[in-house]
């Protein structure tokens, strides 16, 4: 009833458009920052989240860039070591390499084929096939070997039909031994080698660690070899920093694995040019409330030191002008974090059609945020209300 | 509550109280409680100056005023619009209205400023006895001067005190209004037991004052 009455003689002496305009000012500054946060927090939801997860593309194999005026393109064990302490970097697998002379062929006539080969061995965890098979008995003439999937795909789509042969399912291909003749001090030493997986990840011949060691300390004919190239684990293949270590070591990757790395300084830049932006407008907003709050007094200042003089309490007078702005205030906030929410509902289903999964409701961080700028207008409206009004109390 | 005076002069009137002496000027005063006071000052003698005193409006003097016991500069203002509330009331010689307000909004503004007292028909039945009914609903700022003074009482009166202080409140009012309005006044005093302080130019029978000071 009081607040009625005192409505009437406190009419905001700013007038509805410039109160309109602060309002419109915060509402966007609430919109960039919320965004910031909301865009940041689905980033990092499709960067790490478990359903997001690509197998392939938390490994990546790395070597030097083939550089025709360097004739040795190894990886030192002192780059590799260093690899292996970069932050970025969960685990480094060497690759071996056979040393010997390896050749395979079909031991029917059915599919007739021979072909000189070589083996590389990594160590089991880098490797993305899991087969029961997958393993090799000292003594065993029988290998276990990985091929690329590429392998299948080059034979089926290009070589079988342009040699009139019949398309392999993976499954065939499993079934099929191969005849492979290690060649040593020119006599021919035979094993039988099985395909037990295919795998997307290393683009080699791979046989069991175990089988490799021995094979060279038993057949080797030349020097260790060094190593050409490893397999690297990493939480984030999109990593910039991984990319740009391995730019400044010369080194290179599967590209297609890191081109995250570019979207992401472009979702980071993005994310916060909106943050600077978004704080800039708040402050202006902050900046533009307060003074909204002095003007509205200074210019109903007779009548507030008339109610004073009839008794009014400073704080019944900060209590009203507080229930003038407050509210606006509260629901400019409510209403951007119902815009976000929508947004984030509809991003969510663009997503999903892209085979990306985000939250379809925002953050808490968002919600937190919000919050905390609506705590900090409060705070602002209410010192600048209690000192103004006081400033009228002690006159 | 007392009102006390102690060598209360205001500073632009020092130099004149000097010379001459005064019954509330540079003296010792108790205003007790219950006391109905009529303070007579020809003009220039600083009547309005000692009810903006007495009412902490203005600061400008020497000596000491007590609200019972305590020092009324060093009152908080928090404090001060409490007892503005409860315990002491005021009539002002300019009246001091919202212009823009009406004269009911004017007066149930005093009403539920604090923890209303008396419902809002009590404000019809004071103003039909003063004969404002008529322009209750009507911006103050076109009232004329005694109506604007009969709403300044009636607004007095809707709050709880213990004491009325009162500058000059029947300048604008004829003799019959003046007896209504002093009435409704005395009758609000000893509903509240409470006391009052009024100025004037001249000597009056308006009330039973149990004390008279000349300023």
């Amino acid at each position: 009833m009081f607040n009625t009455i005192l409505k009437k003689i406190i009419r905001s002496g700013v007038g509805k458009s410039r109160s309109l305009m602060a309002g419109l000012g915060l509402f966007i500054a609430l919109l960039l920052i919320l965004s910031a946060v909301q865009i940041q927090v689905n980033y990092n939801e499709l960067l790490y989240g478990k359903t997001n997860q690509d197998s392939i593309a938390n490994f990546l194999v790395v070597n030097k860039r083939i550089n025709g005026n360097n004739p040795d393109n190894s990886l030192s064990s002192a780059e590799i070591n260093n690899l292996r302490k970069q932050p970025f970097v969960d685990a480094v697998g060497e690759l071996t390499s056979s040393r010997f002379k390896i050749s395979a062929q079909s031991p029917s006539d059915r599919f007739p084929f021979y072909t000189d080969l070589f083996f590389e061995s990594v160590p089991d965890a880098f490797i993305d096939v899991k087969s029961s098979d997958w393993h090799w008995q000292p003594g065993s003439t029988n290998i276990p070997l990985i091929i690329p999937n590429q392998f299948l795909d080059l034979y089926n789509f290009g070589f079988a039909p342009s040699q009139n042969l019949i398309q392999l399912t993976q499954a065939m291909v499993m079934t099929i031994p191969v005849v492979i003749n290690v060649q040593f001090h020119g006599q021919t030493v035979p094993f039988t080698g099985r395909v037990v997986g295919f795998s997307d990840r290393i683009s080699s011949v791979l046989v069991p660690q175990n089988f490799l060691e021995w094979a060279n300390r038993q057949f080797g004919t030349q020097q260790s070899t060094k190593t050409s190239r490893v397999v690297i684990q990493t939480s984030d293949p999109g990593n910039p920093a991984l990319v740009r270590y391995l730019k400044d070591n010369g080194m290179v990757t599967d590209a297609d694995k890191t081109r995250f790395s570019k979207y992401r300084q472009i979702v980071n830049t993005i994310v916060s040019a909106s943050w600077i932006t978004g704080a800039v407008m708040l402050l202006f907003a902050l900046l533009v409330f307060s003074l909204f709050i002095q003007l509205t007094i200074a210019s109903t200042k007779n009548e507030i030191r008339l109610l004073i003089t009839l008794g009014t309490s400073p704080s019944q007078l900060q209590r009203f002008l507080m229930k003038q702005f407050v509210p606006g205030n509260v629901i400019i906030v409510v209403v951007s974090v119902l815009l976000i929410a929508l947004l984030q509902l509809l991003l969510q289903m663009y997503l999903a059609r892209q085979n990306m999964h985000i939250s379809p409701v925002i953050s808490f961080y968002t919600i937190g945020t919000a919050l905390l700028v609506l705590a900090v207008l409060w705070l602002v409206n209410h010192r600048t209300v209690r000192k103004y009004i006081n400033e009228n109390a002690e006159a | 509550m007392d009102i006390k005076l102690r060598n209360l002069v205001p500073r632009p009137l020092k130099d004149r109280f000097i010379l001459r002496s005064s019954g509330i000027w540079n003296s010792e005063v108790d205003l007790r409680h219950k006391e109905w006071v009529k303070v007579k000052a020809p003009s220039g003698t600083g009547k309005t100056t000692l009810v903006h005193v007495l009412f902490k409006m203005r600061h400008d003097y020497e000596g000491m005023v007590y609200y019972g016991d305590r020092d009324l500069r060093t009152i908080p203002a928090g404090d001060i619009a409490t007892i503005r509330q409860k315990q002491v009331s005021i009539i002002f010689q300019d009246l001091r209205l919202f212009e823009n307000l009406t004269a009911r909004e004017n007066i149930d503004l005093k009403r539920v400023m604090q923890t209303a007292i008396y419902p809002p028909e009590v404000i019809d039945d004071m103003a039909e006895r003063l004969g404002i009914q008529g322009i209750l609903n009507q911006p103050a700022g076109i009232c004329s001067y005694g109506e604007q003074q009969r709403i300044a009482i009636v607004r007095a009166l809707m709050q709880p005190f213990e004491w009325l202080i009162m500058d000059e409140p029947f300048s604008h009012l004829d003799k019959d209004n003046t007896r209504k309005a002093a009435a409704l006044i005395a009758e609000e005093c000893k509903k509240r037991n409470a006391g009052f302080l009024v100025t004037d130019l001249e000597d009056d029978d308006n009330f039973d004052y149990t004390r008279h000071y000349d300023l």
